[in-house]
């Protein structure tokens, strides 16, 4: 007896361990940096507004130098090969990543993320490769999407495969307004919703009490026959 | 090598430890490496159960006896584990499904190693006590390197809760059923 009171007393001291960090119960796999909204979902406390990002490449023999700008949250990456921009009359270049503020809420898409203005002053004349980081708490984008104006329209560029788990990936020729996102007709790919949580726990609690109920009356019942044979047993 | 290890129960557990946090340390930093996170997790899983290696099954508390209560039990310890999370879903992470298989066999790796053999090799040394505390001290340190700080106090209570099932029940196939559906669920 005094081992399941014990084991009721690690349950009790696991409860008010996991309720003092949300989400509680947690083995890594999510970022462990929260992402920093412009609009946070209604749920988010606590959140910070986004990084911008600034970078100046350097032109070298008439030839732009390799380098990533991104966002001091690290939000946001994108890299740049050698030559990357049309450098005519041009000692350097400058790229600027800005969150955008108000939210862009373009109808029959949802973002996953916030937009960003990705800005130069030069364009570009090889792919630059851009990485976005989401949120481990809302589904995931399937879709990087790119427009000239806030206001739309959005287009959709193929994401690749994702590096690194909570990040999307893509290339691009043009700088401009970046966000990702999902149709809104849509599923996100990224998994079950955080809504279904509470009905697996409730699934659970309903298996364990009609499969419990059963099983501890078998086993009194066949406690009598066996006697000491299952003394080891709890 | 194996009959020093046998008969030397102290420096089974320095070994298994150190092979331990060894393989989840190497495993929380070599997942942050580009296009590498499911391929580590998934590596890091086998080589932890490759802990649990020559120990019979019984003592790393698996068996097919009282399945019913195991597999129940496995459930409850889920229920407990996710209650938290269930309480602020809309807080709680949600696991892309490409890290359902990494996730699944990282639980049932860690529970091998952590309260299969080390919990083994620890009651061999010290009795229960040791066994319980020792895992959980380790199992918290071999998460220090994956997680916020803020997030260890949290990890050892799940620890010493396993340790305890693992204790009270004498089972692993319940803090493995637990494990891989609180993993699956977030």
């Amino acid at each position: 007896m005094n081992r399941f009171v014990l084991l009721a007393g690690g349950a009790a001291v696991y409860m008010l361990a996991a309720w003092m960090v949300a989400p509680g119960f947690y083995d890594g796999f999510t970022p462990q940096q929260p992402y920093n909204w412009v609009c946070p979902p209604v749920h988010i406390s606590g959140n910070l507004p986004p990084s911008s990002g600034h970078l100046v490449i350097k032109v070298i023999n008439g030839v732009s130098d390799a380098n990533s700008a991104f966002t001091d949250d690290g939000q946001v990456v994108i890299g740049f090969l050698p030559g990357a921009f049309d450098v005519t009359g041009k000692t350097s270049i400058t790229v600027d990543i800005k969150p955008v503020s108000p939210c862009p809420k373009p109808s029959g898409l949802t973002f996953a993320v916030n937009t960003y203005l990705i800005s130069a002053d030069a364009p570009l004349v090889k792919k630059a490769n851009l990485v976005m980081r989401y949120s481990d708490i809302v589904p995931a984008p399937s879709k990087v999407y790119r427009a000239t104006s806030a206001d739309g329209p959005w287009a959709s560029i193929v994401a690749l495969n994702e590096a690194q788990p909570f990040t999307i990936d893509t290339t691009t020729d043009q700088f401009g307004y970046f966000a990702a996102g999902y149709p809104s007709n849509a599923d996100s790919p990224g998994g079950s919703s955080s809504q279904v949580l509470p009905i697996v726990i409730a699934a659970l609690i309903i298996l364990v009490l009609i499969a419990g109920i059963p099983l501890a009356m078998m086993r009194r019942r066949q406690a009598p026959d066996e006697g000491e044979a299952d003394g080891a047993e709890p | 090598m194996i009959s020093v290890l046998a008969g030397r129960p102290a420096v089974r557990v320095a070994v298994i430890a150190a092979y331990v946090l060894l393989v989840e340390w190497a495993r929380a930093l070599v997942s942050t490496a580009p296009y590498v996170a499911t391929a580590a997790l998934i590596l890091g899983g086998v080589a932890l159960v490759v802990s649990g290696a020559g120990w019979p099954l019984e003592r790393l508390g698996i068996g097919k006896s009282r399945l019913g209560f195991r597999i129940l039990g496995g459930c409850a310890l889920a229920v407990v584990l996710l209650m938290p999370a269930a309480a602020r879903a809309n807080a709680a992470p949600i696991l892309p499904a490409f890290l359902a298989l990494p996730a699944v066999v990282v639980s049932i790796g860690e529970e091998i190693a952590f309260r299969g053999a080390l919990y083994a090799a620890l009651e061999d040394l010290g009795g229960a006590p040791v066994a319980i505390i020792g895992s959980t001290a380790l199992w918290t340190a071999a998460h220090a390197l994956s997680h916020p700080p803020e997030f260890l106090f949290a990890v050892a209570a799940a620890g010493l809760l396993l340790a305890l099932w693992r204790w009270a029940c004498k089972d692993l196939v319940g803090p493995i059923i637990g494990h891989v559906l609180a993993d699956l669920a977030l």
